[in-house]
């Protein structure tokens, strides 16, 4: 590719002295995806930087208009594949609040949700954690992250079939109880969590190496972290304490103990050790739900419009035929209207606004994605800093490129 | 493309916003585009100091014909707890922008975040903004043509269909129909033959 063929900006071809442009990506092993940084750079020091998106974009907004309703789901899991209920959660609770059914989720259902949503939490960080360490030379980490990491993959496939995308969430409920044996895994993995946790902890946290690395690079004020709209740890790390389960409970969010945790130094540091407190947070909520699931329910709402009866008493019920048959072949419809439902996904507020014409398809999902929003606070936080320090604020702000182009 | 079994069910609402149920989501406006960038001015003077997202949707059979969708939040500027923070208030500001004048002034003056929000509706509504720094394509490669999101858009292109296809998706297979149940592996073998015959003729 020649330099001109770059889709460069104006300003960063305008150069003089002794700058040059150079390309970082979209091919990087520190982008964490498929981005590229148009840099403008004199020796070592960033002066500009531009980072060029798009290269994961899959029109999945697009996809998603010519779907039934939950089939739009799956697609929509697809977004931040780290952390996948995230996505589901938030979709399944904007259907649910234009169908006007939100009540009818069962209770157990709820909790379900929220399970998955704190374990897909821990998931997602935990992934960060150890591709944040390998960017700044610390390469054993990864391996006890995936290994969390992987004990929570076998409870997504456990519940929902599949390890990455479990599509387990449905509009009304979920796909199905919890199967035999979910429970003991999970008291497992909460029996793990904080021996490893310590381990971590030990290796990273208070790792020389690592602060030299990141106290004090890419410092961002509450003022620059509201003007960019960074949500999330990335906010949190600038001491405001803006959580969406705590500002707008959903789910039952109100009724768990958690804190919110923050600190004011707003760099890179900040940031990690946010992170790794909202781990324990998260931990700390799954296992206040661990103890109400032993409460057995029914876990989808009853409302054969919008949930498919059992598959058992369709050989008992004409009635359950019927409905299973129509939700199969032509999904259900959902009344006129738009609504912008918002959670706390592990990388911020994701949000969907989600317009009905009142058919069976969405007319239109606008997604917010939170990475794309924090990934753009780069152009800010760059100039000044060096190309080495720059790999350390991308890691920082976790961006997960499914969401930055969907 | 919805499958050829099940024909669509398009919903008859040509503007879905007006029929709203009662969702207490946000606080909800309407401006003209002529207001919008004062009114802009005016929220971020009010305390709504973060711009969480700008999303656009297309109303083909509806006058005027696009919506931009401005989402607001009300955050404090400094370092703040949560019981500070406590519940901050949501507004969202609906533009309605006729077709023929798909022209908005920018945000980018009020929210530095702004800047990528207009550039993607940009790329993929055709809606451009006015004193924008960079009003280029932000997903789409740059020499692409058209605007994907918009609902006169096909899914499927001409160059979709030129593109290798397995021989159960073929056109011409589709269009016969499903063969009904009961079909044997011979049949299968004999048609998967006949349209690598097909293909390598042509």
């Amino acid at each position: 590719m020649t330099l001109s063929a770059m889709p460069l900006t104006p300003d960063v071809l305008s150069q003089d002295g002794n700058s040059m442009v150079l390309s970082m990506g979209p091919q990087h092993p520190s982008t964490h995806g498929v981005l590229q940084i148009m840099l403008e750079i004199e020796g070592e020091t960033v002066t500009k930087a531009e980072p060029e998106i798009g290269y994961l974009h899959t029109g999945i907004e697009k996809n998603c208009e010519n779907l039934f309703w939950n089939q739009a789901q799956t697609n929509v899991e697809r977004m931040d594949y780290l952390a996948p209920s995230n996505n589901a959660f938030c979709y399944v609770m904007a259907v649910e609040k234009l169908l006007g059914v939100t009540d009818e989720v069962p209770e157990r259902a709820r909790q379900i949700r929220v399970l998955f949503a704190e374990l897909t939490r821990v998931a997602s960080h935990c992934f960060w954690l150890g591709t944040h360490a390998i960017d700044l030379g610390a390469l054993s980490g990864i391996f006890y992250c995936l290994d969390l990491r992987e004990n929570i993959l076998d409870l997504q496939e456990a519940a929902g079939g599949a390890r990455m995308h479990p599509n387990y969430l449905r509009v009304g409920g979920v796909n199905g109880d919890l199967p035999a044996g979910f429970l003991e895994k999970l008291d497992a993995l909460i029996e793990k969590y904080p021996v490893r946790m310590r381990d971590l902890r030990g290796l990273l946290q208070k790792n020389p190496i690592l602060q030299d690395r990141t106290v004090d690079v890419g410092i961002v004020t509450p003022q620059e972290a509201v003007a960019w709209s960074l949500t999330g740890p990335s906010l949190r790390g600038s001491g405001i304490a803006y959580d969406v389960r705590k500002a707008f409970p959903y789910s039952g969010y109100e009724t768990y103990e958690f804190d919110v945790p923050t600190r004011e130094e707003g760099d890179s540091y900040a940031r990690f050790l946010v992170r790794l407190d909202e781990m324990d947070e998260a931990m700390r909520i799954v296992r206040q739900v661990r103890k109400r699931l032993e409460k057995p329910g029914p876990t989808m709402t009853d409302n054969a419009k919008i949930a498919a009866p059992p598959k058992e008493t369709i050989a008992l019920s004409m009635e359950a035929l019927i409905h299973h048959f129509k939700i199969m072949s032509e999904g259900f419809r959902v009344p006129p209207g738009d609504v912008y439902q918002a959670t706390e996904s592990p990388r911020g507020e994701l949000a969907y606004y989600i317009v009905s014409d009142g058919g069976n398809r969405p007319y239109r999902i606008r997604t917010r994605p939170p990475s794309l929003y924090n990934l753009q606070s780069l152009k800010g936080m760059a100039p000044g800093n060096l190309i080495a320090d720059l790999v350390v604020m991308i890691g920082s702000l976790d961006p997960v490129f499914g969401e930055v182009d969907r | 493309m919805p499958s050829t079994q099940t024909p669509p069910i398009t919903g008859l609402a040509k503007d879905p916003t007006s029929l709203r149920p009662p969702i207490d989501d946000a606080q909800i406006e309407r401006i003209e585009p002529a207001q919008l960038h004062a009114r802009l001015v005016e929220l971020k003077a009010r305390g709504y100091s973060m711009l969480l997202d700008i999303g656009a949707v297309d109303y083909p059979e509806r006058a005027p014909r696009f919506d931009v969708v401005y989402h607001l939040l009300q955050m404090p500027l400094k370092r703040a707890s949560v019981a500070e923070v406590g519940t901050p208030k949501r507004l969202r500001l609906l533009c309605g922008l006729p077709a023929e004048t798909a022209v908005l002034p920018t945000a980018t003056d009020l929210w530095l975040n702004a800047n990528w929000a207009e550039r993607e509706i940009f790329d993929l509504f055709g809606i451009s903004f006015d004193g924008h720094p960079d009003m280029r394509r932000i997903q789409m490669p740059n020499d692409w043509e058209g605007h994907p999101l918009r609902k006169d858009y096909p899914l499927r292109g001409p160059a979709r269909e030129k593109s290798p296809r397995p021989s159960f998706a073929l056109k011409s297979n589709v269009q016969a129909g499903t063969p009904p149940s009961g079909r044997t592996l011979e049949a299968l073998q004999q048609q998967i033959a006949r349209v690598r015959g097909q293909d390598t003729k042509s």
